[in-house]
């Protein structure tokens, strides 16, 4: 099943729209991991993912390969969405 | 030089001594003098250089004179008697003054060694006596560092291999140095000490003859490489109407001026980067050009385009060409900066293919990669600094733009290893222990700096302090700390059992520890307001001194560990933050891998490619350098191919062969990169050597292909 990758940072004026995004999905069931490139994980998870700024979203395929990424960009919910229902269909 | 003997000047008289003993012996000092033994001179040497009271200095000197007394000898050397000294300091546990009254030299035999064999730690240090002179100089000056400069607990850090302190014998000196070539064409040749002032330059090939001796002398107060911004842009004005052929001719001068050796400081060619762009950075656009006579031309950069790019070029048709004997030129090592405005420039195929071309046949050319904004100057082989808002403003008079990293200080990634023993927050804990002792040793280093710049004109770095426009040469306020790595790939071998390019968590686990670095560095960095950034350290002798030390303190773990043949001594450890060597990798997954640890390595890294044999089409490089730039986040790539070169027809071959492949002699060179310049490899260490035959050639992935990297699938290597 897909997994939902969210990066984000303390001191990041459009981080809160994407942890708000990540808890939706959350809700609804997706698997969301977060990750806070102010940490080790999350700077180098983000560094895996060549994930320069925040924030960031990016969708993985059970084989962990990314399917669809926004880097440094606010999709909205329903994008995503999207992406996420393509993905399973 | 301060011996026990034969002080002079500030001498002390100590009434009370005067019954020093009369012996029939001779002293031989170290000013080349034979006196007659004076105690007296003990006690001297001992109340001026050391905290022991004067009671204890006398009893000390009484003691030493009875025990040379009782041998009989007749004559003496004042190091021997200083080091008779020591030992009744220490005797009595007076061990803080011993190292006071420490003697800095070398064994004979040492010096013997020196003078007939070659330096192996640098191998652009030649074999002559000048380099003679200058290893010299450099063991004394590290001895008086480990001593002097730096506390005892990172100096026995350096001592025990658990960090590298690079260049200690040049302790005295900043490490590199990045500038901008306005500051001569503005100001002219004039140099403190110098005997003769020189206006700015009216004519290229002056201008060029004050760049080669601004070089030299910036040699001789910086310990590493001396970068130069934007060569050819700020060459242009003064190559407006030239002929090709004289454009070729001032080219071919600039190139042979820096590679031809024995120019500078102990023989060694300077180590030079040329910092080239086709296109005209967007920071020096509307910038006023200086012209010759160092006036204004009335005209911006971006109007000498065509100037600069009709030299750049030229620069790199004399590269291609090689030397005399069609070796690739080792310095000065040119830098093509790619960015987003590179590929919007008229012509950028042409000079990409041109490049690429030179990359293939020689070698020689630098991709810099330089994405977004970012804006890049480079300084070493693999140091580059970010242009930030202050360095921007700086553009607009561009002879400000001059940078510098004080020192560099690496650790050894698998020693912490060895001692975490396979824990977690040992490990993590144990990177932030070293450092922290790295930064103390750069607090040391600027201390000592500081010290030697307040000086001022009159002091040792007279060059540095030197203010032409209201600010010394060397801004310390912008000076970059670096704390470079080695061996990150044995360090997750030995924690997680497998190499970074055996599994997707073996190289996860390597982002987290640079990760953590960069993170300490930063949290570092605001403590004491200073700038300390992670580096690839070249660590063309450290790869191999740490592995060294770990075979002797962590045997038998590390012979399992460390690279290269054990037999042969040929040990190494993987250079900061690469892959294995020898991991049989596609050339472009390895880009992409080694990539995403660049970004969090501020202060620059690089990949490379060996090419071996291999002779790619320039089309398939520059397939491959447009690949990189657009698809990964790799800073810098060069590729390299392997050479020999004839001593006895003079002529050069591709691969490393032994013998020549013209005439069959067997007195021939191979030559190949060793870090970040070529260089022959019989100059080597050992561990390097031992690298050398590891290294994977990606030579079938340039040959089967026609055009390798449009063509294949990206190989998905390792399941990274």
């Amino acid at each position: 099943m897909e997994s939902v990758k969210i990066f984000v940072k303390a001191k990041c004026p459009k981080c809160p729209a994407v942890k708000e995004i990540g808890m939706n999905l959350k809700e609804e069931g997706f698997p969301v991991y977060h990750y806070d490139l102010d940490t080790i994980d999350g700077l180098a998870e983000a560094s895996y993912y060549s994930i320069l700024s925040t924030p960031s979203i990016i969708i993985e395929d059970d084989q962990e390969r990314e399917v669809v990424g926004w880097r440094g960009v606010v999709p909205t919910l329903q994008e995503v969405k999207r992406h996420l229902f393509g993905a399973l269909s | 030089m301060a011996t026990v003997v034969g002080l002079k000047g500030e001498h002390q008289e100590f009434a009370e001594e005067a019954e020093t003993t009369d012996m029939a012996l001779f002293v031989r000092t170290s000013d080349e003098s034979m006196q007659g033994w004076d105690r007296r001179k003990i006690v001297d040497a001992l109340v001026r250089e050391t905290f022991i009271d004067l009671d204890t200095a006398k009893e000390v000197a009484r003691e030493v004179e009875e025990l040379i007394a009782t041998s009989k000898i007749r004559m003496i050397t004042a190091p021997l008697v200083r080091e008779l000294v020591d030992a009744k300091l220490i005797e009595k546990g007076l061990e803080q003054a011993r190292r006071m009254h420490t003697r800095l030299g070398m064994p004979l035999y040492d010096v013997d060694q020196l003078i007939l064999h070659p330096n192996r730690e640098n191998a652009n240090v030649p074999h002559g006596p000048e380099a003679t002179n200058l290893t010299l100089a450099e063991r004394i000056k590290k001895e008086y560092a480990l001593l002097s400069v730096f506390s005892q607990d990172v100096a026995d850090a350096h001592i025990q291999g658990d960090l590298h302190l690079h260049d200690l014998g040049f302790v005295d000196r900043p490490y590199c140095s990045g500038q901008s070539l306005e500051y001569i064409k503005r100001f002219g040749l004039s140099l403190p000490n110098s005997i003769a002032m020189a206006k700015p330059a009216k004519h290229p090939e002056v201008l060029l003859a004050h760049m080669v001796k601004f070089a030299a002398a910036l040699q001789s107060n910086f310990a590493g490489a001396i970068g130069w911004d934007s060569v050819n842009l700020f060459f242009a004005p003064y190559c407006v109407g030239m002929p090709d052929r004289e454009l070729e001719q001032l080219a071919q001068m600039m190139i042979f001026e820096f590679s031809q050796q024995a120019v500078a400081r102990g023989g060694q060619a300077i180590f030079t980067d040329l910092n080239l762009y086709w296109e005209v950075p967007k920071h020096f656009e509307n910038v006023p050009a200086i012209g010759p006579g160092g006036e204004m031309t009335g005209k911006t950069y971006n109007e000498y385009i065509k100037e600069a790019q009709r030299f750049a070029w030229a620069l790199f048709d004399v590269y291609k060409g090689g030397d005399g004997s069609g070796r690739p030129f080792f310095f000065p090592k040119p830098m093509v900066h790619i960015t987003e405005k590179f590929f919007k420039t008229e012509g950028h195929m042409d000079f990409l293919n041109h490049i690429c071309e030179v990359a293939s046949e020689k070698g020689n050319t630098y991709f810099v990669f330089d994405r977004g904004e970012t804006a890049k100057i480079s300084e070493c082989c693999r140091l580059s600094f970010k242009l930030d808002q202050a360095d921007l403003n700086d553009a607009k008079q561009p002879w400000k733009m001059r940078y510098c990293a004080l020192q560099n200080v690496t650790l050894n990634l698998p020693r912490i290893a060895y001692l975490s023993k396979g824990d977690d927050r040992q490990l993590f804990s144990k990177i932030g222990e070293r450092m922290e002792l790295a930064v103390k040793a750069h607090l040391e280093k600027k201390l000592f700096i500081e010290k030697l710049l307040a000086l001022g004109e009159k002091g040792p770095l007279a060059l540095l302090v030197m203010d032409r426009d209201g600010s010394p040469y060397l801004r310390m306020q912008r000076a970059s700390f670096l704390i470079g790595m080695v061996g990150l790939n044995e360090l997750v071998q030995i924690h997680m059992g497998q190499e970074m390019h055996q599994s997707k968590e073996a190289f996860k686990f390597g982002l987290k520890v640079i990760a953590h670095m960069r993170l300490l560095s930063e949290k570092l960095s605001q403590r004491h307001g200073m700038h300390f950034v992670l580096e690839q350290t070249p660590a063309e002798s450290t790869a191999y001194r740490f592995a060294k030390l770990d075979l002797r303190y962590h045997s038998p773990q590390s012979g399992h560990i460390v690279k290269g043949d054990i037999s042969r001594g040929e040990v190494y450890y993987t250079n900061s933050s690469y892959l294995n060597n020898a991991a049989v990798l596609n050339p472009i997954e390895r880009v992409r891998q080694e990539g995403l640890f660049h970004p969090l390595i501020e202060a620059g890294a690089l990949t490379h490619i060996w090419l071996g044999e291999a002779r790619p089409s320039r089309s398939s490089l520059a397939n491959f350098v447009m690949k990189t730039f657009h698809q990964t986040q790799n800073d810098q790539i060069a590729f390299s191919p392997e050479f020999t070169t004839c001593n006895a027809c003079n002529r050069t071959s591709r691969g490393l062969q032994n013998s020549c492949a013209y005439c069959g002699s067997q007195d021939v060179d191979g030559i190949t990169r060793i870090t970040g310049y070529f260089t022959k490899v019989s100059s080597w260490n050992k561990g390097k050597l031992g690298e050398l035959r590891d290294r994977y050639r990606n030579q079938a992935f340039f040959k089967e292909e026609k055009d390798p990297v449009a063509e294949s699938p990206v190989q998905t290597c390792h399941a990274v």
